[in-house]
């Protein structure tokens, strides 16, 4: 039916109408079936073969997914990915949060300070990881600088967490897992900007009804703020958790120094994404390669669906 | 119908849009396949490519040898492509059938790249080119060559056929490079380097430098993780070694490894594991003034002849010295050193449609003239079995004999020649950070690594069997 438009005219014009939307589309469907959906369909097929990238497929039915279950470099892999995850998905929620709220304030420059925040975002990932590697430095390095002059090295000396000049970020394995977090924590700019724009959408009747109520700021906060941009936080989560199980370019660059091993000391940033690429494009086992993206894919759904399951609890539906 | 004239209008645009769209769709579908495939035959002359590793001084130095050759005749054309990636960025192409006419790969490709059939072997293409083994350094033919399993072409099942696969154009080997000037500074003679482990110990000892008695560390006398670079090396200078390729079993928990391990990480219990970490954070990279060598941060080092490229960027004043890394008691022999070979190779990839011509060019490349001119620009040694006096006077690294001993000695080693290398080597790079950082006893640690290698190589090996299966082949 030409909605909208009702006439016999639009009827009849509903086919080439439809026909030319498909051949504008065209360049975008053709590249999303040759380019995404072939190489997916194909890493189901791959992800049950061994497949050294060189040679032709060879069946092996589930042997891959079975190696997956006594393979220790997985179970490592992971279990580092899950600590990451969950350290830089609790701490980026929060520190975006806590900016957010604070540049939803209005003060002077307050454009100056909202661009400020989401500025680091615009550089590449690769160039702000080499910059970072020289601002962990243990010896010449900008943090821990900061960290001798506000007398904060001294405090973690004293405590016996790091040695009197500062931690040894890149090459201390108690340490490294904190300077992968740091680092991410650097991009949170676009998470602030959508806690931004949630926090604008939230009526200015119910903070006038909360300030009426005698509320303080901390009871405005958990009683109206978060409840009211909770679906958003929610989809940060997602978005987080699906960056988190991906993450690459950090380690990979962070940690690329001669002298240590894959992902760092103990291999702390030897994240899933790192094994899965070493798998296929390193040690050209790409059929193991698919069987460790099919689960990555599956453990990511899973992570997903228990957010929205817990959302049901936590997470306030507008119903405006 | 107030509408209808703007339909009338929107009809137009859009059978002018459709004839864009179409003109759009046939354009590039013409171009999909009738447009460049990069590979063009022009006035006569056959084009080659060839993929190449090197970027700036060294990329600059292989376009010359390149020119050469183009300059030389007038039947082929090599086009000169530095690739980052190579090797992983070659198989793709190699399986997608449109691979480049020459490459230059990294010696540990060898083996992987030989058994999975991706390039092609030499032998008879180079022999009427006078492309023979003979014509390389001792210590350099295993790199060329690599027994392939003969199953796979219904030949001998099981058997190995060895070939030759590739041709090397540089020399590079691993030495002991020493601060002259720190030697001369604590008392000990800069013309005698240490020649055995212990006296490598004492030297270290001796080069120690801290602020104070018992301050930070400000010199080390020697550290196996600057630069870090080959984690596996050690324990061929104890007299062990990690593989036999003849049964492709993995020796990694032999007892000269572990002790080769266990001295690894006596210097980090020796210098305090902590205050370690915080001297080597303070490091800068390799090609770079900082670097921990150039700085006077360690006094002795393990490195590649490339060094004094870098020593003459950075610091040029620096008084340093070359000798073969020292080896266990016992082992050390003036005639025959111990040091490991890490170099270049040059192969011609399976699917070329061109072998004797892309062979054509890497012999011109394994000339005498055009590798001395190429290791002389990348200061490497030379891969050949004779080298010219003018290559040694005009060579900037003062310690190129050494070198080129070490590639004409017979105890030379190479890293394991199997295709679960690379799996190998990073499980060994992070060996190296266990060991180091105190997270247990090397002899349990290697024991734990021989098992996980050793399944590893299990599992290549039963690939291949079935896969020899699965192509009728018992």
């Amino acid at each position: 039916m030409g909605v909208g438009h009702g006439g016999p005219v639009a009827d009849a014009r509903q086919p080439y109408e439809q026909a030319a939307g498909l051949l504008w589309a065209s360049p975008w469907l053709v590249g999303f079936a040759l380019f995404m959906l072939a190489p997916i369909a194909m890493s189901i097929y791959y992800s049950f073969t061994d497949y050294p990238l060189i040679e032709s497929p060879l069946w092996v039915g589930l042997a891959n997914y079975e190696r997956l279950l006594s393979d220790e470099r997985f179970w490592h892999a992971l279990k580092q990915t899950c600590v990451y995850a969950a350290l830089s998905i609790a701490g980026c929620v929060t520190l975006s949060l806590a900016l957010a709220l604070l540049l939803n304030q209005k003060v002077r420059f307050q454009a100056f300070f909202r661009a400020a925040v989401f500025l680091p975002t615009l550089v590449p990932l690769v160039a702000s990881s080499v910059v970072w590697t020289w601002l962990l430095n243990s010896e010449v390095g900008l943090i821990n600088r900061v960290l001798g002059l506000t007398g904060l090295a001294t405090l973690l000396d004293v405590a016996g967490l790091a040695p009197a000049g500062g931690p040894n970020w890149l090459l201390d394995s108690g340490w490294a897992m904190a300077a992968l977090v740091l680092v991410t924590l650097w991009g949170v700019g676009q998470t602030v900007v959508i806690y931004l724009a949630a926090l604008q959408d939230v009526p200015a009747q119910l903070y006038e009804a909360a300030a009426i109520d005698g509320m303080g700021p901390a009871r405005t906060f958990f009683n109206v703020t978060l409840p009211m941009i909770s679906p958003v936080v929610m989809f940060s989560v997602i978005t987080l958790t699906i960056g988190a199980f991906q993450v690459f370019v950090l380690p990979y660059v962070l940690f690329n120094a001669p002298g240590t091993a894959r992902g760092g000391p103990d291999q702390v940033g030897y994240f899933y994404t790192f094994y899965l690429y070493d798998t296929g494009f390193v040690y050209q086992q790409m059929g193991y390669a698919s069987a460790m993206a099919w689960v990555q894919a599956v453990l990511v759904m899973l992570l997903t669906g228990a957010t929205f399951w817990v959302s049901r609890r936590f997470v306030h539906q507008r119903s405006d | 119908m107030s509408h209808e004239p703007h339909h009338d209008s929107l009809t137009r645009r859009e059978a002018m849009s459709r004839v864009g769209v179409g003109a759009l769709g046939v354009g590039a579908l013409g171009f999909a396949f009738f447009g460049p495939r990069g590979r063009k035959e022009t006035s006569g002359r056959l084009v080659l490519d060839y993929w190449e590793k090197w970027t700036g001084e060294e990329g600059a130095a292989m376009q010359r040898v390149v020119d050469a050759f183009n300059n030389s005749q007038s039947r082929i054309l090599v086009r000169y492509f530095a690739t980052a990636g190579i090797d992983q960025k070659t198989l793709v192409a190699i399986a997608g059938r449109s691979p480049p006419d020459v490459v230059g790969l990294w010696a540990y490709n060898v083996p992987a790249f030989a058994e999975s059939g991706a390039i092609v072997p030499l032998d008879e293409l180079g022999e009427p080119l006078g492309v023979r083994l003979e014509n390389y350094a001792l210590g350099m033919r295993p790199i060329m060559t690599h027994g392939r399993h003969q199953a796979s072409e219904g030949e001998n099942a099981g058997s190995q056929k060895t070939r030759m696969w590739a041709t090397i154009n540089t020399g590079g080997t691993l030495a002991l490079y020493f601060n002259r000037g720190a030697f001369r500074e604590v008392g000990l003679d800069p013309d005698r380097p240490p020649r055995t482990i212990s006296e490598l110990d004492a030297f270290h000892r001796k080069l120690v430098r801290r602020e104070g008695d018992k301050g930070p560390l400000t010199r080390a006398g020697f550290l196996h993780r600057e630069p870090g670079w080959w984690s596996w090396i050690w324990g061929y200078h104890f007299g062990g070694s990690l593989f036999d390729a003849s049964t492709e079993t993995c020796s990694i928990d032999d007892p000269r490894n572990v002790q080769a391990f266990e001295w690894v990480q006596s210097y980090s219990r020796e210098l305090g594991l902590g205050e370690l970490e915080r001297f080597r954070g303070g490091f800068g990279t390799y090609a770079s003034p900082l670097n921990a060598f150039l700085a006077g941060k360690v006094a002795m080092i393990v490195q590649g002849p490339w060094l004094a490229n870098i020593l003459r960027d950075y610091a040029p004043g620096l008084d340093y010295g070359v000798a073969p890394f020292p080896v266990a008691d016992g082992l050390w022999q003036e005639q025959a050193p111990i040091g490991a070979i890490d170099t270049d190779v040059l192969v011609i990839p399976s699917g070329v449609r061109h072998p004797e011509a892309s062979m054509e060019f890497i012999a011109f490349t394994q000339r005498q003239e055009q590798v001395e001119m190429l290791s002389l620009a990348h200061c490497k040694s030379s891969p050949l079995a004779t080298s010219s006096e003018d290559f040694f006077a005009r060579h900037a690294n003062r310690g190129v004999r050494v070198h080129d001993a070490l590639a004409k000695s017979e105890r030379s080693f190479l890293c394991p020649r199997t295709r679960t290398w690379p799996f190998i080597k990073d499980t060994l790079d992070a060996t190296m950070d266990r060991v180091s950082n105190l997270r247990g006893e090397p002899a349990e640690i290697l024991r734990d690594v021989q098992r996980i290698c050793q399944r590893a190589v299990d599992r290549g090996v039963d690939e291949r069997i079935r896969r020899q299966r699965g192509r009728g082949i018992a």
